[in-house]
Parts: structure tokens; sequence; C-alpha cells
């Protein structure tokens, strides 16, 4: 059986948590909070902290299991196939709709004469390689992919300080606090998607009380980093842009890397970014992968790979169906919101509150 | 075994997806093949719904003595959109068109008083285009100012950039990019501005130069055009941009006389060293008004008008007294555009975000009336100057 240190869980849950959160972050967050959107980020990031425990939680209470086969245990076998059916839909659906995406913003962006079906195959065969080799060639792939991401986030930030308008920022808290609960709603869905993976992953983790330890740790510090690093984004976008830009620009992030000029001497390094952007979407896409593959061999013992080639093939399909761009990002948004949010937030705070009350009643 | 097999066609695949990748991307075009886009005018078509668009290419020239040798081309076509605009000048030009390294959006004045927000759509929403571009207004036709031959045989698109840039230097014209002209927009209660471009005629204000040929022209960049959204209203003289300069704490580097502030015979040029430019809202007794507080720091290069040798205390005394006439002078800017503000009842020196800034509450009881409100809205100014140094000389060559 793979598996993974807590360390590479960390830098895995946080690639996974980050994937491409940070090209819609500022655009969504300003739709409520208006120019005090960057302060909605942290607190809609922050909800996978408790989630992220809870997983854990149920993990020490029943070691070597994934949350499907614990659903199973706790529900009956089937409401956990129930639920199972749902897991799999969802991160299928969202995984195909992700990889849909990296064509869109390479061809919206720096290569629009490619065609997108190039997008698409050549990220899922990045994708098919990465699931083939196992969740700890995934975890490795992160640790070396995930700090680059990190870099040129905080390079692409910085770099756009000298386009920083006057005053953009202020006032602070104009319109109260109201819209930002708003800009909440609309950030959770992030920290969900990460714990739908986790849901999965828990059978590749170390047990251990030690390791336990860590793990919560990682947690915390998965959903902090990318928080923070994601505030960071929209705070940036808010004082160049302003809010009625920020808005209305659909990858904010990517304008701001063609904004970004050194003394006349560097400049159109956007695609530099575009490259590393990259390889988060490779990541976000092959996690949701690997949920659907574990979804498959929990709830109906389907393995191998003529099951990995079906998966593929259905996010090919998918991808494909939505290739105009405004159509794909509503589409996500919906399945983001309202079925990632509701499913993973009740599922499991059902899950360990039931778990939690057959421990205190000795059932 | 099976694994090492498995590995070895994992590796064939990532391949072929290298192949895919690397072999250069679709739609790719030679450096050679394509013609950068310098500068682009939009003027009125003389069709309705339709416009006058202006591209100036800057192409290596062949044969040239240096690499940095261009040649210039400049087209003009009636398209009613920038696609249909490309579409055309594709079909005269034998390079692909460019647009990564378009720096300069030239606006003819009769577009600006018809609007030009939906032509400057292209620019900011095709991927190829950068918001760092320039955007100036042109006092005439955009096309006529992009076909000016310059004595100093520069692209017109090419030269107003650098005027553009350069104008941090003396600091008496705002830059305006497109990113910057978008975010004003969408900040509802300021009116955007543009800084002018105009050609300059042999003699005209005083301006003479050697005329070479019968077409050569300067153009310089002075004043700027005040804005209702898209639409062009108004025009700011030298001295009233000069004071939205001061107003919005844009000045690096202004060079600057009292010539004319007050009666006395004794004047002083000289160039700014430091400005910073903050506002407050005061309130008193239940008048909220903004108050200005300019502090500038000026290195005095020119005493015009002293006629006798000074002592080291008078020459203290004398600039003291310059720290105060040149407060007057940066005032008198100062009111000039306030009172242009006031007399236009459009916010281009952006009073309303500040007030929103400082004071958000009250902002929210008077922004559906701004424009009404800033007629007599209460504005004030504390400005202080700074003798930075007198240069090299403790008086003048011309006393006695």
């Amino acid at each position: 059986m793979e598996r993974i240190s807590p360390h590479q869980f960390m830098t895995l849950g946080a690639a996974v948590l980050m994937g491409t959160t940070f090209l819609p972050v500022a655009s969504i967050v300003t739709g409520f909070g208006g120019r005090d959107g960057w302060m909605s980020v942290m607190s809609g990031f922050a909800l996978g902290v408790p989630y992220g425990l809870m997983v854990i939680s149920l993990m020490e209470q029943y070691p070597h299991k994934n949350l499907l086969r614990i659903s199973e245990i706790l529900f009956g076998k089937w409401i956990g196939k129930i639920i199972g059916v749902l897991y799999i839909f969802i991160t299928v659906y969202f995984g195909g709709l992700l990889l849909g995406q990296a064509g869109n913003i390479y061809q919206a962006s720096i290569m629009p004469l490619t065609p997108i079906s190039v997008f698409y195959l050549g990220g899922m065969l990045l994708v098919f390689y990465i699931v083939r080799s196992g969740i700890e060639v995934f975890a490795r792939f992160s640790e070396v992919v995930f700090p680059v991401i990190v870099i040129a986030l905080v390079l692409n930030v910085t770099l756009a300080i000298p386009r920083i308008e006057q005053g953009e920022l202020m006032p602070i808290l104009s319109e109260g606090l109201k819209p930002l609960f708003f800009g909440t709603l609309k950030v959770m869905p992030f920290p969900m998607e990460y714990i739908l993976f986790l849901a999965g992953l828990l059978t590749f983790l170390p047990i251990g009380k030690q390791e336990l330890g860590q793990l919560k740790n990682g947690v915390w510090r998965a959903v902090f980093l990318v928080g923070i690093l994601n505030t960071l984004v929209a705070l940036i976008q808010i004082l160049v842009f302003g809010p009625t830009e920020s808005i209305r620009l659909v990858y904010g992030l990517l304008v701001l890397g063609k904004m970004v000029e050194v003394s006349r001497t560097v400049s159109g390094i956007e695609s530099l970014f575009m490259g590393v952007w990259l390889g988060a979407l490779v990541i976000k896409v092959s996690a949701f992968f690997f949920t659907a593959i574990w979804g498959l061999e929990t709830v109906f013992s389907l393995k191998g790979l003529k099951w990995y080639l079906a998966v593929g093939i259905i996010f090919l399909g998918i991808a494909f169906k939505f290739k105009t761009g405004p159509s794909l990002i509503k589409e996500i948004e919906l399945v983001d919101n309202y079925l990632i949010l509701p499913f993973a937030s009740i599922w499991i705070l059902t899950l360990w509150g039931f778990a939690r009350w057959k421990k205190g009643a000795g059932v | 075994m099976k694994c090492i097999r498995q590995r070895n066609m994992g590796l064939a695949v990532v391949l072929i997806a290298c192949i895919l990748f690397l072999n250069g991307c679709w739609g790719k075009r030679e450096v050679e093949d394509l013609a950068p886009l310098i500068g682009i005018g939009f003027d009125l078509g003389q069709k309705p719904g339709t416009y006058l668009i202006t591209e100036q290419f800057s192409i290596p020239a062949k044969g040239g003595e240096t690499g940095a040798d261009i040649q210039e081309r400049t087209i003009s076509v009636e398209a009613s959109s920038g696609r249909e605009a490309f579409e055309k000048i594709s079909k005269i030009f034998y390079r692909t068109p460019f647009m990564g390294s378009l720096e300069v959006i030239v606006i003819g004045e009769d577009l600006a008083k018809a609007g030009f927000n939906e032509i400057l759509d292209f620019g900011q929403r095709f991927s190829e285009f950068r918001r760092t571009m320039y955007l100036v207004l042109v006092k005439g036709k955009a096309r006529d100012i992009l076909n000016v031959k310059l004595r100093s045989e520069q692209l017109p698109a090419m030269a107003i950039m650098n005027m553009v840039e350069r104008g941090s230097e003396v600091s008496s014209t705002p830059i305006v990019r497109l990113g910057h002209y978008f975010t004003i927009l969408g900040s509802k209660s300021t009116a955007p501005i543009l800084p002018m471009i105009e050609t300059i005629q042999q003699g005209e204000g005083g301006v003479r130069y050697k005329v070479e040929g019968d077409e050569t022209q300067e153009i310089q960049i002075q004043g700027a055009g005040v804005f209702r959204k898209d639409r062009f209203v108004d025009s700011l003289t030298d001295e009233e941009t000069k004071g939205y300069m001061w107003l919005e704490n844009q000045v690096k580097g202004r060079l600057i006389n009292t010539v004319g502030i007050d009666e006395g015979k004794l004047n002083f040029a000289g160039q700014v060293m430091k400005s910073t430019t903050k506002y407050k809202v005061s309130d008193n007794d239940g008048t909220i008004g903004l108050e200005y507080q300019i502090r500038t720091s000026i290195a005095v290069d020119e005493v015009l008008g002293l006629k006798e040798q000074l002592s080291e205390q008078e020459w203290l005394n004398l600039m003291k007294a310059t720290e105060k006439k040149f407060a007057k002078a940066i005032e008198k800017e100062c009111q000039l555009a306030l009172q242009k503000e006031k007399m236009l009842g459009l916010d281009f020196l952006g009073i309303g975000r500040h007030i929103e800034q400082k004071d958000s509450a009250y902002w929210k009881t008077i922004k559906d009336q701004w424009e009404q409100k800033i007629v007599d809205f209460p504005v004030s100014l504390d400005v202080q100057v700074t003798i930075h140094n007198s240069g090299m000389s403790s008086s003048s060559a011309t006393t006695n």
C-alpha cells in the first residue's frame, strides 16, 4: 500500500487547495464585498480547518478507510453507496470542467490559434501519467511544483506593485460586514473541493499518534498558506484595477501578469507565469481524477487501466462539451456553489457527528 | 519487469505529449513576418457608426545602418470595429500586424466628443493588448497627428510615447494608461482626464524652429481634456493642468517660476525636488470641506531682477520670502484647476473619491447630488514650500 509522509500531505493538500483558485478569487469576492472583498478570502478558506480536522478525526477512528467506506459502515450499505455515487458524479464532472478551464485559459490569453483539443489532450496525458504513477509520485510532483507556484504568485504580486492606483483600498468597511459574509460564502466551495480530495486520500496517510498531530498541523498550514496567498492576490487586484474592474476581469491575475514591466527591459513575461499556472491546473485535475478513481474502487470495486481510461474519456467529453468560456465559468460556479459546497459540508459534518455519537454511545 | 515496462510506456506517452507541445505553437509567426503596431488613432468615420482607424507600424528598415533603423508605415481605414480595421489592413499589408507592441492610443477630438469607449473595448478584451498602453487626446484628428512628419524623423507614435513617459520629469501633464482610465471610469464620481497632444506650427505660441522641407512639424504635449464618462467636455489650459497635477499628488519634478505672481520685480525659477499632497476632510461648524496640504521642496535655479549684492543674512531672508512666493505660484495653479472643476461641474480632481475615502458615511449622503454639490463644495489649500538649495551662487551675476 502506498503511503505519503505528513510533509507530503501538507504540500499536496496545499497544492490541491490552491489549484487555480487564485484565478477567479478576486473577481468573486469583489463582486460581493467591493473594495473590502479581499477580507472575505481568508474567512472563506478557514472553513477548511474544521472540516479538515473532522476528516482526520474520522481517520483516527476508522484507520485505513476512506470516507466512502466509513459512510457505508456508519449509514449502512445503501446510503453509503448513494453518497458514493454522488461523490463520483461530482468529482468526475468537476474534474472535467477544470480540464476545460485549462483550455479556456490558454486559448483566451496566450495561444488563441492553438486548437483547444491540444490543451485538453496534452493536459489529460500529463494527468493520466501522474495518476497512473500513483499517489506517491503525485505527492512528489506537488512538492516540486507547489513551491514554484508560490514563488510565481509572490513575484506576480510584487512586480505589480508599481501599478497600484492611489487610494483604491479606501474606505475600509464602508458597507459594513454583510457583503463580506456573502463573499465568504462564495469562497467556501474552494476548501470543500480540498475536503473531497481528503476524503479519499485518508487510506494513504500514516496513522501513528505523532503523525496524526503532524497531519492536523498540515491542515492548518495548508489552509492558512493558501488563504494568505489568495488574499494577497485579491488585494493586489483591487489595488491595481479598483473594485469595478476587478469584478469585470475574468482572469484578473493574467491581466496583471501582462502589466509587469521592469524598467522597460523585462516585459511580456505573462507566458512564464502561464507555464506555472499549468502546473497548478494539472495538480487540481489530477486530484479530481484520483478522487473519481478512488470512488469507483470503493463503491463499485472497479479497478484497472480500462476504468482509468473511462474516467479520462469522460473528463475529455465534459471538457469538449463546455468549449465556450462564459458557459464553462458559469458551470464551474454552479457546481461549486450548488453541488460541492452543500454536499461536502453536510456529508462530512453528519458523518463526523454520527461517528462521535456512536463513539459516545458505545454503539 | 512489468513495472519497468509500464514506466517506459508512460515515458513514451510523455515524450509524445512533448512532441505535441514543443514543435512550436499553432499559428506561430516568425518575427520577420510581423509588423509591430506602435500607435493607433481613432477618429469618427464619415459613415454613421464607423471609425476612421489609423494604425502606425514600425518595420525594421532594409539596409539600415543599424538594426534599430525603422521604417514607418501608417495606414488609415474606415471600419465599424477594431477587428474590421485589422482585416482591411491585413489585406493591404504583406506582414502580419502584431498588436502586442502597441504603446499609444490616440483619440481624435471629434470622436472624443461623441464618446469612444466602444472602440476601446477591443483594446481591453483582445489578449494581445496590454493595459499599460498610453491614452492621449489630440487637438484635431488622430490621423493627422500620426501622419505628421517630425523633424526628428521619429515615428509620431514613438514620439508621443516618449513625451508621455518623460512627462514625469516636468510633471505638467497627467500620464494616463488604459488600465488607469478604466479604473477611473469604474469609480463613477470621478471624471476621466487625458493629456492633450497638438502640433505646433512654426512661430505658434512663441516657438520657432527651422522648417526643413514643406511638411516637417513639431508636436507637443500640453494641457488635458476632461471627460464626462467617455465624452470630451472641455480642455484644461496648461496652468489648470499643472494645478491638477499638484492636487493629484503627481508632481515629481516640476520646473516652476514666480513671474507674474505679485507686483515685485524680483522673481525666481526653480525645480521641484520633492512634493507630496495630502488631503483631509474638515468639519467647520457642521460644514464639511476638503483641505489639501501640499508640501514641496524646491531648488532655486534662477534669480531674476536682483540688482544688489546681499549679505549672508539678507540672502537667507530672501530665500524665506521666496518660499512664500513659490507657494503663491503653486496655489494659483491649484486655484485655477479648482475653478475649472466648479465651472464644469465635473469632478476630474477626484474630490468625491477623497471624501468617500475619508468620510464614507458623509459621502453616502451626498453622492447622488455630487455634480450639483461640486459647484459650492468648500475646498481649501495649505501650501508650504521649503527651499532645498539656492544653486551655486548666493547672489546674481547682474548685481553691481
